[in-house]
């Protein structure tokens, strides 16, 4: 299905698949120092789902990863945003995490003395805690550790180490879909995994993602590009512009971007805003 | 008042005292401290720190000890770790809580009073030639009216096989007291050795304990120097220490301020020689009203030296801290590596610090760096962890264990590290 739907204020679900209904987004505006960011918007994501959000520099993209996780820079002007029903917006950063909402970062920090055994051993065994689960025993958590560190093919030395202390851009990333492995959000949410990869990295990274895909979970992938969704191939792409989604439609929508750049998107939004 | 106590203990050791170079020492110190008395808040380096509160009360040198020591001792961080134990209460030596290990009887790891008798050439070639007395006035009422302290001498290429403790303990018990250790420590060419200075403290009365430890690390030989200072209840404490280094010394020092109502270091390193490379961490926890000063000062004196020092404070409640680090490089000092930074976490609105970096350069070819740093945790460390569903009060504390840690994990014995990182972690 090639043809591109535009769709206005209205929630989507253009292919018309089926799905148990996970995040719902709702005319979500936010602004950061009285700037205005995001400007409304709507998006449905069900089970199973992969969703790419692309577009131009400045659309809002690293704006809506960051409300949706819960960066407290941020005023959410107006909107809703629920996870399986639950308000998220209401929620701390931590009990987002807890409920099942992962953010791979752009840049993922260097945290010296936090080594990772210890960073996930707490972050794993709070996820426990909040879902009333006795902690993890000592021997049963690093045979955890060991099985996910395979499953994404991660260097077991980097575990030893700090976190992400002198790490590459890749392992940092890789890093990354190791901890999304760990704690098997409902939804993740990938913020330019892309940005600072080179090929072979990119590649392990979205095996790791293809891996981790199944009919219980969803990722949000925010790209510049459409290099990563060859990889990680969405069922929906969303174009975001002036913190709107302007255009939406499947994986073909990546390629036309590819090959003809936003400009014609943006034409075509300032036209229908003079019509309008 | 603590001055009427020290001029009368002082008049009641000339009466005693035989003539002797030694008494001589001791006179024209006690000259000085009469001349100049305590520092106060006028004198620009202790603009931050104000001993008045030492002053006004009344203090006892003593050699009582009571039997809590043994179960402090017990209890202390060093009781199972394999190490040359030198023990003193209140100033005195006590040989029944000491130990010494070491087989090579070249090597000398004693007390001072002994060594005075004993090692009467190298404790005159040394005693009195680093710690300077003039306008130093807690110097001068140390050499005035020492106790006692340790004495190590490490001859040529020896190397101590195991560190050597050297453990204070003020036991005010009884009443509020006042000990001056002296503490002399001297590593021959080529020689190495690990030296741990402890501070620990019991009893309900006050205490004011000045120590002066003269260092002397001779041609090419190697320095681990740790202070750790932990002492509970209504402690005072001012520590010197002078460390002076010949060509091609190697020092790493860590001081670690844990606890002390108020605590005054002034660690002093010079550079006496060629290729010297020194390593200076500190690490100082204050909580409640406490305070802690660390005037660290650098001398680069000769060419193509390296120092590089790192101080980190954590201030909770109401505590203040001060921080002053010097670097002095000398005219002739070219080719000198010169970095310092402080950083402070202030964990409460009412907590302060004080921080002074400071840097004077004569020579022209030099590298040199400094920078002090205060505020709250970083956001960004903060929120990552909060993105995986650690709660704020467990990630701050990770953030702060991390941040501390890095700091006692410059020593180098791996099982005083693992019982330093759990005192840490309860106290933050």
């Amino acid at each position: 299905m090639n043809e591109i739907e535009k769709i206005g204020n209205q929630t989507l679900s253009p292919l018309g698949r089926v799905g148990e209904g996970l995040l719902s987004i709702k005319n979500l505006k936010a602004e950061i120092e009285g700037k205005k960011i995001l400007n409304g918007i709507n998006l449905e994501v069900k089970a199973g789902e992969v969703h790419a959000i692309m577009g131009p520099n400045g659309a809002g993209k690293s704006t809506l990863s960051a409300v949706l996780a819960g960066r407290a820079d941020y005023d959410v002007t107006e909107g809703s945003v629920t996870l399986d029903g639950k308000d998220l917006l209401d929620m701390s950063a931590e009990d987002r995490a807890r409920e099942g909402v992962f953010l791979a970062f752009q840049y993922p920090i260097e945290i010296p003395g936090v080594s990772t055994t210890n960073f996930l051993k707490t972050a794993v065994n709070e996820k426990r805690k909040y879902q009333g689960l006795e902690p993890m025993e000592a021997t049963d958590f690093l045979k955890l550790m060991r099985q996910k560190m395979e499953f994404v093919e991660m260097d077991k030395s980097l575990t030893s180490r700090s976190l992400n202390e002198g790490f590459s851009g890749g392992e940092k990333k890789r890093n990354e879909i190791f901890q999304m492995a760990m704690l098997e959000p409902k939804l993740s949410i990938l913020d330019e995994t892309d940005s600072g990869l080179d090929i072979d990295a990119l590649r392990l990274v979205s095996e790791g993602v293809n891996k981790l895909r199944n009919k219980d979970n969803a990722y949000i992938v925010i790209t510049h590009y459409q290099r990563l969704l060859d990889y990680i191939v969405p069922d929906f792409v969303h174009v975001l512009y002036k913190g709107r989604i302007v255009k939406s439609g499947d994986a073909s929508l990546a390629k036309e971007l590819e090959l003809k750049g936003y400009d014609w998107i943006k034409a075509e939004v300032e036209a229908n805003a003079k019509i309008i | 008042m603590l001055l009427e106590n020290i001029k009368s203990e002082y008049n009641q050791y000339k009466n005693q005292a035989e003539e002797s170079a030694f008494f001589q020492l001791r006179e024209k110190a006690f000259a000085e401290f009469d001349k100049s008395g305590f520092p106060t808040i006028k004198n620009e380096e202790w603009k931050y720190t104000n001993l008045k509160s030492i002053f006004d009360k009344n203090f006892k040198s003593t050699c009582v000890s009571s039997a809590s020591v043994k179960n402090l001792l017990v209890d202390s961080l060093f009781n199972s770790i394999k190490a040359n134990k030198l023990v003193f209460v209140n100033g005195s030596f006590n040989p029944e809580l000491s130990s010494i290990i070491e087989k090579d009887s070249a090597i000398v790891i004693s007390n001072l009073a002994k060594a005075r008798k004993e090692n009467t050439i190298v404790f005159d070639a040394h005693f009195g030639n680093y710690a300077k007395i003039e306008n130093e006035s807690l110097n001068a009422m140390n050499t005035a009216l020492m106790s006692d302290g340790a004495f190590v001498y490490v001859p040529s290429n020896k190397k101590v096989e195991n560190p050597i403790i050297i453990i204070n303990v003020v036991d005010a018990n009884d009443m509020n007291v006042l000990s001056q250790p002296r503490n002399l420590i001297i590593l021959e060419k080529n020689a190495e050795a690990c030296i741990v200075e402890s501070y620990i403290s019991v009893g309900v009365n006050a205490s004011f304990i000045n120590v002066v430890n003269e260092i002397y690390v001779n041609e090419n030989a190697h320095l681990e120097h740790y202070k750790i200072q932990q002492q509970t209840g209504e402690s005072y404490q001012n520590n010197y220490t002078q460390i002076f280094q010949e060509a091609n010394t190697n020092i790493n020092q860590v001081t670690l301020t844990l606890d002390g109502t108020m605590v005054r270091n002034n660690l002093h390193f010079y550079m006496n020689g060629k290729n010297c490379d020194t390593l200076l961490y500190g690490l100082y926890i204050t909580e409640g009203s406490n305070h802690i000063d660390n005037h660290t000062r650098v001398d680069h004196a000769m060419p193509n030296c390296q120092s590089n020092e790192l101080y980190k404070g954590i201030m909770k409640d109401k505590s203040t801290a001060v921080f002053n680090g010097k670097i002095m490089v000398h005219l002739d000092a070219q080719k000198t590596n010169a970095y310092q930074r402080n950083q402070n976490v202030l964990l409460d609105p009412e907590a302060s610090i004080n921080t002074k970096p400071q840097l004077e350069i004569f020579a022209d070819d030099v590298k040199c760096t400094h920078g002090a740093t205060i505020g709250q945790l970083d956001e960004e460390p903060m929120f990552y962890l909060r993105s995986r569903g650690i709660p704020e009060d467990v990630a701050r504390k990770m953030l702060l264990n991390a941040f501390a840690d890095d700091i006692a994990e410059k020593i180098k014995i791996p099982e005083l590290v693992g019982l330093l990182e759990q005192l840490i972690e309860e106290k933050l």
